[in-house]
């Protein structure tokens, strides 16, 4: 019998299973915008919840196996507080840094959640910030912010001390519109989510431009503006297709590889929540029989990361969880 | 700019949307009368509002679960909105097809219904009604999820005829029997909502009409005197086509538009205010095949409406005190934090937004305003208008500056009138203002202590302003 095999077949992947469930404190999320990875499988989640809802403002501690860590931070001005976070990102000593694109700063905890430091300046001069949207920490500790306002990105050191930029407002090789993520793969290139221009554009560590993937739409590596960003260790990049409700992977040369939709199970803090209220398992039930894709799937997904042993791990914003997918080196039974 | 054409266009932009910053209303009027008018009515012809960056800087917005958010998103659409006049019939259905939070318990479901009439609100009238009996936050709250076959419930049957298009009566007759409740009621039988996903663990999902046809009565049955084997949309045509309706739909707008009438369960004894109005936009209604656009037309280019007689003469509903003072003083366009409190002000003025009292909504007019509500309604509007940090304030500020060097009592208060309205103060208190402004004398603001002195004065003037029985009214 003969098997037709269409498309890159080479990677196979699977979904793993999801975490989270939506809360305003504790064992859940409320709109989470961004999520690092530290090495140990530490998840560090900002929550933005909404303005009447202040108490939703806050970074979650999670591990990847769904065990809850702690959370830190609050809605404000002061220090260690936040109002409109983006993005965060660790440092090499494990350091985390948050963005906030509405007080125009960038704050650093430890790992524990302890205020340090804070810096950033509003405006368009060097080394100024307007609207930082995304953050990613390069192998020398460097920060790179994406400068979003300013449709540039813009390095610093870690105590914000400006160093270089690129970028500026357009739509040509290496401008933007209103950019969005960031992530970088292992040789150090820098992979930068153009929002509203709908594409991503690689450049070279020193900001030189080499690539752009995807143009405007739905159909197959169109991207509908695209957020999160990174690339695993084969090089393969996979995006945040905001708008189109799912993650979209493309192999280095930017040639579609698949895309993930959402596949989630319920995760343990949701069979706790449900538990608790039989009510709800009966409604769900019926739900579910109705529409069973519904709960499972992406809704604006807007962060991808990776963590160290290669889990592709994504923040589903609207339903408050993330999802979690791997890829095998053997071909995946799904 | 002739005065009466700015005059003209403010009172076009107060009614057919909610008020605009006097740099506006003079761009507006540079276009001419006429074709302002048609781009209200064409709002495909005016930018959209950027979902894209509404959603990004307002996450919690897309599929928004808490009352809080939609009621937020709707008074953010109503401040920025190019498309004004559809946000304004967004709310003019609201006011009329309405349905609440208390109930229903999903603010997403609110907020879903709330854009029907955004979508749909100027279009053919029978696609606007059925999509309202087909909306399931309306199936819900009027219990038509309730009513089977074997066992009827007439709320929604009773409610569409009597509230959504007929109304009890005109000319003092009737427009329909009980008997024709239970037919309705009985052609509606079947339409429901299928299983919604709970709050927990990830939120609930929007809810869906789904047909029954093992639920639904399919006997004959006799409505308004026609016989067959209704179902809910031939009750719609149906309904569509009696002159009730036109006249019901009429008077709505002329009440919401043009000039308060009397409470709506009055209608059937009492005749409209202006008959001439009313059948001329009936007549649209038939003209055009039912559109709620050509009624529109015909009540924004009429002679009743432009004349002086219609200005002034409504009572502001707390969504346009409130979204009209942002909108002047260009508070809260775009996107920043702090507008879930402004969004809650509506609501301490007696207008919960998206959550009326009861299904017959809220008593308009005069009533808006009691003791309690009008403390808030003053309050409010002084605050805005005498915080001179604002950057619009201190644009209209600025406008009041380049009057001239030197400002007489008189004109200072006229012109502190113009940039707020204009509003037309009775003599008495006109006189009043100008009695205050002649304690401190003339003014000026060549030196920095002048500036700052003047820039007081007009916060307070504002402030008074705000405060007059006048500026209730629009």
């Amino acid at each position: 019998m003969s098997t037709h095999l269409f498309g890159l077949t080479s990677r196979t992947f699977k979904h793993s299973h999801a975490i989270g469930r939506a809360e305003f404190a504790g064992t859940g999320f409320r709109n989470p915008s961004d999520m690092a990875i530290a090495p140990d499988g530490t998840v560090y989640v900002c929550n933005r919840s909404y303005e009447n809802r202040p108490d939703g403002v806050h970074v979650t501690v999670v591990t990847l196996d769904e065990e809850y860590v702690t959370e830190f931070g609050a809605y404000g001005e002061a220090d260690g507080e936040f109002m409109w976070p983006t993005a965060i990102a660790l440092d090499s000593e494990g350091n985390v840094y948050l963005a906030d694109e509405w007080l125009n700063r960038i704050s650093k905890f430890t790992s524990d959640g302890e205020f340090v430091s804070k810096w950033g300046t509003a405006g368009s001069g060097d080394g100024e910030i307007d609207g930082p949207a995304g953050l990613v920490i390069d192998a020398d500790d460097n920060i790179l912010v994406v400068d979003s306002n300013n449709n540039r990105i813009q390095k610093f050191s870690l105590d914000g001390k400006y160093i270089s930029q690129f970028g500026s407002k357009g739509s040509d090789d290496g401008q933007f519109n209103m950019p969005w993520g960031i992530g970088l793969d292992s040789d150090g290139h820098i992979y930068v989510s153009d929002w509203r221009n709908d594409r991503i554009q690689k450049f070279t560590a020193d900001g030189q431009w080499e690539a752009s993937i995807g143009s405007t739409g739905n159909g197959v590596g169109q991207l509908n503006r695209p957020n999160g960003v990174s690339v695993d260790k084969d090089g393969d990049i996979y995006v945040a297709d905001w708008m189109n409700n799912r993650v979209q992977v493309f192999a280095p040369d930017g040639r579609y590889i698949t895309e993930f939709h959402g596949e989630a199970v319920l995760s343990k803090w949701g069979r706790d929540k449900l538990a608790s209220n039989p009510d709800m398992i009966r409604q769900r039930s019926l739900a579910f029989a109705n529409d069973p894709g519904y709960e499972q799937k992406l809704m604006r997904p807007c962060a991808v990361k990776i963590d160290s042993d290669g889990k592709i791990v994504i923040i589903d914003h609207t339903r408050n969880r993330l999802q979690v997918y791997i890829k095998e080196d053997e071909p995946a039974l799904v | 700019m002739a005065e009466q054409d700015i005059a003209l266009m403010a009172h076009l932009m107060r009614r057919a949307g909610f008020g605009a910053s006097l740099d506006e209303i003079e761009a507006k009027a540079a276009q001419g009368y006429d074709n302002v008018v048609q781009e209200l009515l064409n709002p495909e012809t005016q930018e959209a509002v950027e979902e894209d960056l509404l959603t990004r800087y307002n996450p919690s917005y897309h599929e928004a679960a808490a009352i809080e958010n939609n009621v937020q998103q709707w008074v953010w659409r109503m401040i920025n909105s190019p498309r004004q006049l559809q946000e304004k019939v967004a709310l003019f259905w609201h006011m009329i097809f309405c349905a609440g939070h208390s109930k229903i318990d999903s603010g997403q479901e609110m907020g879903l219904m709330v854009d029907i009439f955004r979508q749909k609100g100027m279009g053919k009238f029978d696609d606007l009604l059925l999509a309202l009996s087909t909306n399931p936050g309306m199936m819900y709250y009027l219990d038509n999820t309730e009513s089977h076959k074997t066992n009827l419930n007439e709320n929604y049957g009773r409610e569409l005829l009597e509230l959504f298009s007929l109304g009890v009566g005109m000319d003092e007759a009737f427009n329909y029997t009980e008997d024709d409740v239970k037919a309705c009621a009985r052609a509606f039988t079947g339409w429901n909502i299928a299983p919604p996903y709970p709050p927990f663990p990830h939120g609930r999902s929007p809810w869906e009409f789904r047909f029954d046809p093992a639920d639904h009565d399919n006997q004959e049955k006799t409505f308004l005197g026609e016989t067959g084997n209704w179902n809910g949309d031939d009750i719609i045509e149906i309904v569509c086509k009696q002159p009730a309706t036109a006249r019901f739909l009429a008077r709505h707008m002329y009440n919401y538009f043009v000039a308060d009438e009397p409470q709506i369960p009055a209608w059937r004894l009492t005749p409209p205010r202006d008959q001439a109005a009313i059948e001329a936009m009936e007549k649209a209604y038939w003209d055009s095949d039912h559109s709620i656009k050509a009624m529109l037309e015909v009540l924004f280019t009429s002679d009743f409406f432009k004349a002086d007689a219609a200005r002034y003469a409504k009572v502001k509903n707390p969504a346009e005190m409130v979204v009209s003072l942002l909108r002047m003083t260009g508070e809260f366009k775009g996107y920043k934090p702090g507008l879930f409190d402004y969004s809650q002000e509506p609501k301490y003025m007696g207008m919960d937004l998206m959550n009326p009292p009861t299904v017959e909504g809220w008593h308009t007019g005069r009533e808006w305003i009691d003791s309690g509500t009008l403390v808030e309604r003053i309050n409010f509007a002084s605050d805005i208008l005498g915080n001179t940090e604002l950057e619009g304030v201190q644009s209209l500020v600025n406008r009041l500056m380049n009057m001239g060097d030197k400002l007489s009592p008189e004109q200072f208060v006229d012109g502190c009138l113009n940039l707020t309205g204009p509003v037309v103060l009775t003599d008495d208190t006109l006189g009043q203002l100008i009695s205050h402004a002649t304690q401190e004398g003339e003014l000026s603001h060549g030196t920095d202590a002048e500036k700052s002195d003047f820039t007081r004065r007009t916060g307070e003037m504002f402030q008074m302003i705000a405060a007059t029985a006048e500026f209730q009214f629009e």
